[in-house]
């Protein structure tokens, strides 16, 4: 099977996911025992006629095969339609929330991935060292440990005791930057980037470490590794061979870490109070804005399909010896 | 000055509690251009004192005196700077298992430039026009440079690293079990074309390897290594034609030979010396049957005898102990009465019709719902194949033609697709609806590999037992009959075996409590896949012994499946020779071996090696690679590499009743007459008149 063939058909397959999913989130919502309206009526703020006319305002009096038509086109349109809560569209509230979240979980999971996976195979390329020994210690307990505590920890030391850094949002309360470039290349918001950023990567960098270290300490004694050293490469240069064919694993592992990266670390964004995507659907869900949270699941989902998409596509072309039509 | 000095060496590995003495004072010197050959079983230190020359010894182990000159340059002395220049550079490297020793996720052409360009300082267009040049010298396609290692088949793996060994033309290549783990005939080939280029090249070579015959053919000077220590070296041909240490007596008289029948296979008894401490006796003293008070003191030194050198305190006896080495009763094996042999074949206990066993080629689902045939690997293809008690029948064939497939199916661990089986004249489902246990104890079955087959937490007494616990037998019972075959089986006496683990025996003597696994039911049908081809020579025969034995005394019939055919020739009363999932030839062993009649039996009859190093072989250079088993073409399969072919063989497939002589069949329009004409001579003429041919895979007509 060419390439060609093979991408399309697994973009194919991941559509034909995301378009379960999203259905999935529709049935769901809609076998919820009671609808965003009921509760007004029950608090008597709302006549059983204006709540009929609300409904008509939303579209919930069509049919359920008309509703679920109009609303997976707006989903594929990006059309997320109102808030109820909120009164203005969901896109305005989703899409800058999401930003925030990849602004902060992007460069950190890129940066645990690159000197994790590095050190873990240097650490799995000298065996039984000191290094191997310590840094698989450090790493499993920033891993074992919730990130909340990591991060509760990081404010107490960095916030509260030694006065450095701003413990709290993402800008200070008197900034006002207008667009994206002006929020986000500040000396303001690299101090309040720094402790969570810190906390993601060591709290993803075990994953990775020993992803990588495992994955060299099998490779090594391989018959073709010797052949390597034979031919006269370097320690180096072995290591990098050892550490090229180590690959797959932990490309795989980042690409469907990154599909999870759009849920946020929700416990990260509350203890930081870093305004993005999961803080978002907590607060969409406490609040029963139901298209809120259709739209924040919606793009989790897709987040998800697109990267596993994107670890198959990887796969392929990282390892000859897997056949496209493998996959 | 020689090339390579090799001068006392010892060699340790540094053990949790102890060292183990793996070299001890080896001493040998290779000239330019020569072939030098190491030879020994596992753990005699061959591939130790290779690497130790590369400087690629593991991080445990340590060259602990003595010295290697290499062109009178010290290499103990050098740092790992220094060894990046050496290596490759001045010696290359030919690994033993090309399955693995190539970078899975780098093309070949960028492995062999990869090497040049690490100590040449060229452009990389220049280099890549060095790796075409490589590729084509040993006989690879150089438009394929850009292909990964998984695209290639074992041997051209292995012709892509002896490529790689001439990328920097090394004045010395050591290869080190180049050949071990490919077919006889790709061996054939890869040894030409090592030899060849060789020649052309004027490097030297030192060559490693347990197959004698392979020594033998090839190698100038040899070394016959044995627990570390050299027990004899000189000039190939006088050691192997007069040796004067037991120890090679022992290691060419186990060694089969294809046409050798009937003899009784000599095994060295006992096992490997203990290392673990430098030997204070001779270390070939405890199995050898000419030991007497002298050996236990002191090892040997290597004295001049005839014209080679010897480690033997006997030297002076070395005739008469040549004389008695032939003589499988010095080696304490009970010779058997030859004629009760013969005359124990009994009623027919197997009998297949037409088997087959297609595996279905996985095809998109689009494919599938359009209603498209799938493509079918046939890997057994109309087998008949019968057996009688107290018979054994081999089965032969290079890799992938099917044999354990067969082997599998016969023994309904694996469903067939077609044709018939019937055991002891009942058809096999019939067996299977009546009772599943009581079919497992008639059929057993023994596996490749004695270090994977058994469980290495069970004791040798639960192992052998278990089966007879699974068919709910009473205790005493169990133990009667566990400790009656685990005698029988070779390991006496029983009692300081039955509470061993596995990790505690040798290969040999796990594979013989996996007979005695499968042979405690006593079954009527024993099939065997390969049971010894991960054993050394010495231990190979005593397992074969075994088999002869139960097949004669229990009248067992055995389905016995090897690629080996010297030690099939030795133990099968009729062979069956498989290509491709079909039988090409079936007789008995003695007619196949002796009159060939299937261009494709000869062909591989003529392929295995000799350890007469007066036998003058001509090498068996059949073109091309077996064809892709899927979707075969139509006509006789062996026709598109066959030098006899005419058009009927491409139009129609022959029966095995095509060419008959009493019990002798082979599947074949034009059998051979005359080997040497018909196919050897045609072979390296075919080669010659279109080399480029041969590079396309053979694939066309």
């Amino acid at each position: 099977m060419s390439f060609r063939r093979f991408l399309l058909k697994r973009t194919l397959i991941a559509a034909l996911l995301t378009l379960i999913a999203v259905s999935v989130i529709f049935a769901t919502l809609r076998m919820l025992p009671a609808d965003p309206f009921s509760g007004l009526v029950a608090s008597g703020s709302l006549t059983p006629d204006e709540v009929d006319q609300i409904r008509a305002m939303y579209g919930l009096d069509e049919p359920i095969y008309v509703q679920y038509v109009k609303y997976i086109q707006n989903l594929f349109t990006f059309q997320f339609g109102i808030s109820l809560t909120q009164q203005r569209p969901v896109g305005e509230i989703i899409i800058p929330a999401l930003v925030n979240t990849m602004v902060l979980l992007l460069p950190a999971l890129v940066a645990t991935a690159i000197v994790s996976s590095l050190a873990g195979m240097y650490a799995g390329w000298n065996r039984g060292s000191w290094f191997e020994q310590s840094s698989i210690v450090v790493t499993t307990v920033f891993r074992a440990t919730p990130i909340f505590v990591t991060g509760i920890l990081f404010l107490i030391i960095f916030s509260y005791g030694l006065g450095w850094l701003p413990a709290f949002g993402m800008r200070s309360p008197l900034a006002n930057p207008d667009g994206y470039l002006e929020t986000y290349l500040s000396v303001d918001f690299l101090k309040h980037y720094l402790l969570p950023f810190a906390a993601t990567v060591l709290f993803y960098s075990g994953d990775f470490l020993m992803l990588a270290r495992n994955s060299v300490v099998e490779r090594m004694g391989s018959e073709f590794l010797m052949l390597h050293r034979a031919k006269g490469l370097s320690e180096m240069e072995q290591l990098g061979r050892a550490g090229r064919n180590s690959l797959l694993p932990l490309v795989t592992y980042f690409a469907l870490r990154t599909g999870m990266l759009f849920q946020g670390v929700i416990t990260l964004e509350v203890v930081f109070a870093w305004p993005g995507i999961g803080r978002a659907l907590v607060q969409a869900i406490l609040n029963q804005d139901y298209p809120t949270v259709q739209a924040a699941v919606f793009i989790m989902a897709l987040a998800v399909i697109i990267m596993n998409l994107t670890a198959d596509v990887a796969y392929a072309k990282l390892d000859p010896t897997v056949e496209a039509g493998d996959v | 000055m020689s090339l390579l000095e090799v001068d006392d060496v010892k060699i340790t590995y540094r053990m949790p509690g102890d060292d183990v003495h793996a070299v001890n004072n080896v001493s040998f010197s290779i000239d330019e251009g020569d072939n030098y050959g190491l030879v020994g079983e596992s753990g005699c230190g061959k591939s130790t004192i290779a690497k130790s020359v590369l400087g690629l010894l593991d991080d445990n182990g340590d060259v602990r005196s003595g010295s290697i000159r290499f062109d009178g340059r010290e290499l103990r002395d050098l740092s790992e700077r220094d060894w990046m220049s050496v290596r490759w550079e001045d010696i290359a490297y030919i690994p033993q298992s090309a399955m693995d020793s190539l970078d899975p996720v780098m093309s070949v052409g960028a492995q062999i430039r990869q090497a040049i360009r690490k100590h040449r300082d060229v452009s990389k267009a220049k280099a890549d026009e060095r790796v075409a040049e490589v590729f084509e010298m040993v006989g690879l396609d150089p438009t394929r440079t850009g292909d990964y290692p998984h695209q290639f088949s074992g041997g051209m793996r292995q012709r892509v690293t002896i490529a790689m060994a001439l990328a920097l033309d090394p004045d010395l290549i050591i290869a080190d079990e180049p050949t071990t783990g490919l077919d006889v005939i790709v061996q054939d080939k890869i040894l030409n074309k090592l030899m060849e280029l060789q020649e052309e090249l004027g490097s030297s070579l030192l060559l490693i390897t347990h197959d004698v015959g392979v020594v033998a053919e090839t190698c100038d000077e040899v070394s016959v290594l044995y627990g570390g220590k050299v027990m004899e070296q000189g000039d190939t041909d006088r050691v192997f034609r007069n040796p004067t240490n037991p120890y090679t007596m022992g290691l060419k008289n186990a060694f089969p030979e294809v046409d050798e029948f009937d003899e009784q296979a000599i095994s060295i008894p006992g096992s490997l010396p203990d290392l673990t401490e430098e030997p204070t006796s001779c270390v070939f003293e405890n199995r050898c049957p000419f030991a007497t008070e002298e050996c236990g003191a002191s090892h040997p030194d290597l004295v001049a005898a005839n014209e080679q050198l010897s480690a033997c305190h006997h030297v002076d006896e070395a005739d008469e102990m040549r004389d008695q080495a032939k003589d499988p009763e010095t080696w304490g094996i009970d010779v058997r009465n030859e004629v009760e042999r013969t005359g124990g074949v009994g009623d027919v206990i197997l009998e297949t019709d037409g088997l087959e066993k297609w595996f279905k080629q996985p095809q998109g689902i689009l494919d599938d719902f359009r209603g498209k045939e799938p493509d079918y690997v046939k890997a057994v293809n109309s087998v008949d194949l019968t057996v009688h008690e107290g018979e054994i029948v081999g089965v032969a064939g290079e890799s992938g033609c099917g044999k354990s497939t067969l082997a599998e199916v016969i023994a309904a661990l694996q469903d067939r697709t077609g044709g018939e089986i019937t055991i002891d004249a009942t058809p096999i489902d019939d067996l299977l609806a009546e009772n599943t246990k009581e079919f497992r104890s008639q059929v057993q079955f023994i596996f490749q590999d004695p270090f994977d087959s058994l469980n290495p937490r069970q004791r040798v007494r639960a192992a052998v037992s278990e089966p007879l616990k699974i068919q709910g037998h009473d205790p005493e019972t169990i133990d009667r009959r566990v400790r009656q075959t685990v005698e029988d089986v070779g390991l006496k006496p029983a009692d300081k075996y039955l509470d061993q683990l596995p990790a505690q025996l040798s290969g040999g003597e796990r594979q013989r409590v996996a007979i005695a696994q499968a042979l405690v039911l006593e079954p009527t049908l024993l099939i065997c896949d390969e049971p010894a081809s991960m054993l050394d020579v010495s231990l190979k025969a005593n397992i074969l012994n075994i088999l002869r034995e139960m097949a004669d005394d229990r009248d067992i019939g055995i389905v016995y499946i090897s690629h080996d055919l010297a030690s099939l020739t030795q133990i099968a009363d009729r062979l069956a020779v498989m290509y491709l999932g079909r039988i090409a030839e079936m007789g008995a062993t003695e007619d196949v071996v002796r009159t060939p009649k299937h261009p494709y039996t000869a062909s591989l009859l003529a392929a295995s090696p000799r350890t007469d190093p007066d036998a003058d072989r001509k090498r068996v250079l059949l073109p091309g690679e077996p064809p892709n088993p899927v979707n075969l073409p139509t006509g006789c399969n062996f026709a598109p590499r066959c030098p006899k072919a005419g058009e009927q063989c491409y139009r129609g497939d022959p029966e095995r009743s095509e060419c008959t002589e009493g019990d002798h069949e082979a599947a074949c329009y034009f059998p051979v007459e005359d080997v040497e004409t018909e196919l050897l001579e045609r072979y390296i003429e075919a080669r010659e008149d279109d080399v480029e041919e041969v590079l396309e895979g053979g694939m066309t007509p």
